[in-house]
C-alpha cells in the first residue's frame, strides 16, 4: 500500500510539473463591421487587443494549460464570458470593468466561447469564438463559422429582438469571406503531401453548415455534437449550431483544391459567386 | 520453381487485367432542358444526357464502375451558353480532373473536355457541374456516380455486406424562379474567378427524390419492394440545399453502414438518419415483418432548422420470395368519394384484395388490415378521422398494390 501511494505521489507530482499556468487577455470590442457590398452595421467582438477587430481571437493553448484569463469590458454595456463545453463562465462584467477567470480542458480539442449575457441576442452580435487545447505538434488550421443577417444584426443592435425569419445574406469564415479566407493564415490550409494536419472548426453562427472537401477525405477526431461518429472518413462533414469539429487530413496528392458549404446558396454573397464560405488549401507535393 | 513463378506471373497478370478495365462514360451538357412537375408546371432546366435527342433527365444518368477501373469520362456541351464542367464529388481525383474552372478547366460549347481517374473505394459519389455551381447544380447539372467492388458483386464493399438489391434515392429540391432565364442566362468571364450574378432567395417548392415528388413516388421506380427474405442496400445522397431527416419503419431494421464511400465502423443501428447537403450514406435493410409503410424524408431549412416539405417514400414488403409491384391501377373503386364517413371499396372483378391501408396527408398510417382474408372483393369502410386528403392503398392476392386518394368531408 505504501509503495502505491508513493507512486501516487510521484505521479501527481509530475503530472503537476507537466501542467502550464498561462496568463491570457480577452477585450470584449464594440466596433462596425464592414460588408463588401457597402453595408456598415454595429458588431462586437472578444479580441486579443483593445481595437475593435470583426473577428473572434481564437485562443489556442496546450491541454496541459490552464489559463487564468483576464477579460476587459470595453463595451458600453455589460458581458459575461462562457463556455458551456469547458464548464466555466465568468462573473457578469460591467462596462469599463475587467473579470478573471481560469479555464483548464479535460481533454484536448476543440470548444466554443461566447457572451453568456443576454444568449443568444449578444452571441448574434458577435460574441462567440473558439478555444483550442491540443495535444499535438501537427500544423493546425482555425475555422470559425458564422453568418450574417444583417436585418437581425441591426435590430438588436437597437435592442430589438428579431422576428423575421432568420435569413443570412453573408457567409464567413473568421469574418472573411472568398476570396479574402485565403488571405487568413489561421484559415487558409497549406501543407505537404503526407503531412499531418488538423483542421479546427466551430460554428458560431444560427445555421448548420455541410462543408464538402475536393481531393481528400478526412478523419473526424472529435464531434462535439456526435462523439459516436469519432473515427469515421468523410469528405463532407455536417456541423450544427455552437458545436465544434476537429478534422485530421493527411494529404495523399499535391494541388489547390477547395473546401466549401454545399449548401451552396451559402457560397454566394450579395450577387457574388464563389462568395461566402469557400476556401482553397493548396499542397505541395 | 520456375514453373511456379510462370502461374503466379500469368496469375497476377490476369488479375490485374480483371481488375483495370477501361470505363468509357459520355455525358451531354444540355442548357435547354425542359422537366414537368408533379403539378403539371413545366421548368427550364439544365442538365446532363447521354444522347443529343433526349431530355436530360434530373438527377443525370447514374454511372458506375468498378473498384480498380480507370474511368474515361467525356463532357460534350452542347448548351450554347456557359462553360460547364464535371466536378467528381468525393472521388478525391487530381486537381486537373477536379472540375473547379479556375483550378483545372472547363469546357465550352461544341467542345469535349475529357476527365480521367481510377475509381476508388466502393460507395456513393456525385458528379455535377461546378460552373457557377450554386445556379447549376439547381438547374439540373448532377448525377451519381456508384463504384462497386472490384468483382462488381452486390456487396458494399470487398468483403462487406451482401445485398440483393441496390437502390439510389437522390434528394433535392427546386424554386421556380431559379429556374427563370433571367437567373439561368447569366453572364459568364471566364479570365475573372469570381462572378457577379443575380442570385435570388432560396425558396424552393418542389421537394424531390430522383427528380420526382408527391404522387410521382407512389411509381414502381420508386417505391421500396422488398420481401422478408432480401437485404436492400440504400443509397440515400443529398444533392439539394436543404438538410434531409429520413425515418425509416422501425420493422426495416436499418443500419447505416458507410458514408461519403467509406464504411462506418462500427456499423449504426438508427431507424433516423440525417443527410446534409453533399453527403451519401448507405443503409442496409433487413425486414422482419411483412408491411405496407413509407420512408419519410423532410426537407430542413439549414437556417431556420424547419421543416419545409416531407416526401414519402411508399415501403411494400410482403412474402419471402418474390417482390410486389406497386401501383398496378387494376382499377378498384372507392365510392362515394368524396364523403362524409363511410366509404365502399369493390375490388376490380374477380380480383380479391388481401390487405389494406389508409395514409393521411403526412404519410403516417392511420388504419391498416393486414391478414390474408378470403376472396375479399368488397368491403364498407367505417372511420373516424378528421377531414382532409387520405390515400387507400389495397394489396391483391398477386403481391401488387392500388392506390387511391379519398377525401374525407
Amino acid at each position: 500500500m505504501n509503495r502505491i501511494l508513493i507512486c501516487f505521489l510521484f505521479l501527481s507530482i509530475g503530472l503537476y510539473g507537466l501542467s502550464n499556468q498561462i496568463l491570457d487577455t480577452l477585450y470584449i470590442n464594440q466596433g462596425f463591421f464592414q460588408t463588401f457590398n457597402g453595408s456598415t452595421i454595429s458588431y462586437k467582438s472578444f479580441n486579443s487587443a483593445s481595437d475593435f477587430d470583426k473577428t473572434n481571437a481564437i485562443l489556442t493553448y496546450s491541454s496541459i494549460d490552464t489559463v487564468s484569463l483576464t477579460l476587459i469590458n470595453n463595451d458600453v454595456i455589460s458581458h459575461q464570458f462562457r463556455s458551456a463545453s469547458l464548464g466555466v463562465s465568468s462573473v457578469v462584467i460591467a462596462p469599463g470593468s475587467q473579470a478573471n477567470i481560469s479555464i483548464h480542458a479535460e481533454q484536448a480539442g476543440t470548444y466554443i466561447y461566447y457572451d453568456g449575457q443576454d444568449y443568444p441576442n449578444n452571441k448574434n452580435l458577435g460574441l462567440a469564438g473558439m478555444i483550442v487545447f491540443k495535444n499535438s505538434n501537427a500544423a493546425s488550421f482555425y475555422w470559425n463559422l458564422k453568418e450574417l443577417d444583417t436585418l437581425w444584426v441591426n435590430e438588436l443592435s437597437n435592442g430589438i429582438t428579431p422576428s423575421a425569419i432568420y435569413n443570412p445574406k453573408f457567409f464567413l469564415i473568421n469574418g472573411n469571406h472568398n476570396p479574402n479566407i485565403n488571405l487568413d493564415p489561421l484559415a487558409r490550409v497549406v501543407g505537404n503531401v503526407g503531412d499531418t494536419i488538423l483542421i479546427h472548426i466551430s460554428n458560431t453562427g444560427n445555421a448548420s453548415h455541410s462543408l464538402h472537401f475536393h481531393g481528400y477525405h478526412l478523419k473526424l477526431l472529435q464531434s462535439s455534437e456526435h462523439p459516436y461518429q469519432e473515427g469515421r472518413i468523410k469528405d463532407t462533414f455536417p456541423i450544427h449550431p455552437m458545436q465544434t469539429l476537429t478534422l485530421q487530413m493527411v494529404p495523399h496528392q499535391p494541388g489547390e483544391y477547395p473546401v466549401h458549404d454545399h449548401n451552396l446558396v451559402a457560397v454566394t454573397g450579395a450577387n457574388l459567386y464563389p462568395n461566402g464560405m469557400f476556401l482553397t488549401m493548396l499542397i505541395t507535393p | 520453381m520456375k514453373t511456379f513463378f510462370v502461374f503466379v506471373f500469368f496469375v497476377a497478370t490476369s488479375l490485374s487485367a480483371m481488375a483495370q478495365e477501361v470505363v468509357n462514360h459520355l455525358l451531354i451538357a444540355r442548357n435547354l432542358g425542359e422537366k414537368v412537375m408533379h403539378d403539371g408546371l413545366s421548368l427550364r432546366t439544365f442538365g446532363f444526357a447521354q444522347t443529343l435527342n433526349e431530355q436530360p433527365p434530373i438527377p443525370g444518368p447514374t454511372l458506375y464502375a468498378n473498384e480498380g477501373d480507370s474511368v474515361v469520362l467525356d463532357l460534350f456541351n452542347v448548351s450554347q451558353g456557359a462553360p460547364h464542367t464535371i466536378h467528381l464529388h468525393g472521388l478525391d481525383v487530381n486537381q486537373e480532373n477536379d472540375g473547379v474552372p479556375h483550378l483545372s478547366f472547363e469546357v465550352h460549347h461544341m467542345d469535349h473536355g475529357f476527365y480521367y481517374f481510377v475509381a476508388p473505394h466502393p460507395g456513393t459519389y456525385f458528379y455535377h457541374c461546378h460552373v457557377v455551381s450554386s445556379i447549376h447544380v439547381q438547374a439540373g447539372m448532377y448525377g451519381v456516380f456508384i463504384v462497386k467492388p472490384s468483382d462488381g458483386s452486390n456487396t458494399t464493399w470487398d468483403g462487406g455486406y451482401a445485398y440483393d438489391q441496390d437502390r439510389l434515392f437522390t434528394m433535392s429540391e427546386m424554386d421556380p424562379i431559379w429556374h427563370e432565364d433571367s437567373v439561368l442566362e447569366h453572364p459568364h468571364d471566364t479570365t475573372v474567378e469570381v462572378h457577379d450574378i443575380s442570385i435570388p432567395a432560396y425558396n424552393p417548392t418542389y421537394f424531390l427524390v430522383n427528380g420526382k415528388s408527391e404522387q410521382q413516388l407512389l411509381e414502381p421506380e420508386i417505391a421500396l419492394q422488398t420481401s422478408k427474405e432480401a437485404v436492400s442496400f440504400l443509397r440515400m445522397a443529398n444533392i439539394g440545399y436543404l438538410a434531409n431527416r429520413i425515418t425509416f419503419p422501425s420493422e426495416l431494421n436499418a443500419t447505416i453502414v458507410s458514408t461519403d464511400g467509406r464504411p462506418i465502423m462500427p456499423a449504426e443501428v438508427s431507424d433516423t438518419l440525417w443527410v446534409l447537403p453533399g453527403e451519401r450514406y448507405g443503409v442496409l435493410i433487413e425486414p422482419l415483418v411483412d408491411l405496407m409503410d413509407s420512408i419519410s424524408i423532410s426537407y430542413v431549412n439549414m437556417n431556420t432548422h424547419l421543416s419545409e416539405n416531407i416526401q414519402y417514400i411508399p415501403v411494400n414488403v410482403s412474402g419471402t420470395n418474390s417482390l410486389v409491384e406497386l401501383n398496378q391501377d387494376l382499377g378498384f373503386k372507392l365510392y362515394p368519394n368524396p364523403s362524409d364517413g363511410a366509404v365502399f371499396i369493390v375490388a376490380p372483378e374477380g380480383i380479391p384484395y388481401t390487405g389494406l391501408k389508409v395514409l393521411n396527408s403526412l404519410g403516417q398510417v392511420v388504419y391498416s388490415e393486414l391478414e390474408i382474408k378470403q376472396s375479399n372483393q368488397s368491403q364498407i369502410l367505417n372511420l373516424d378521422l378528421n377531414q382532409g386528403s387520405y390515400s387507400i392503398e389495397v394489396l391483391y392476392e398477386n403481391q401488387t398494390i392500388d392506390v387511391l386518394k379519398w377525401i374525407k368531408k
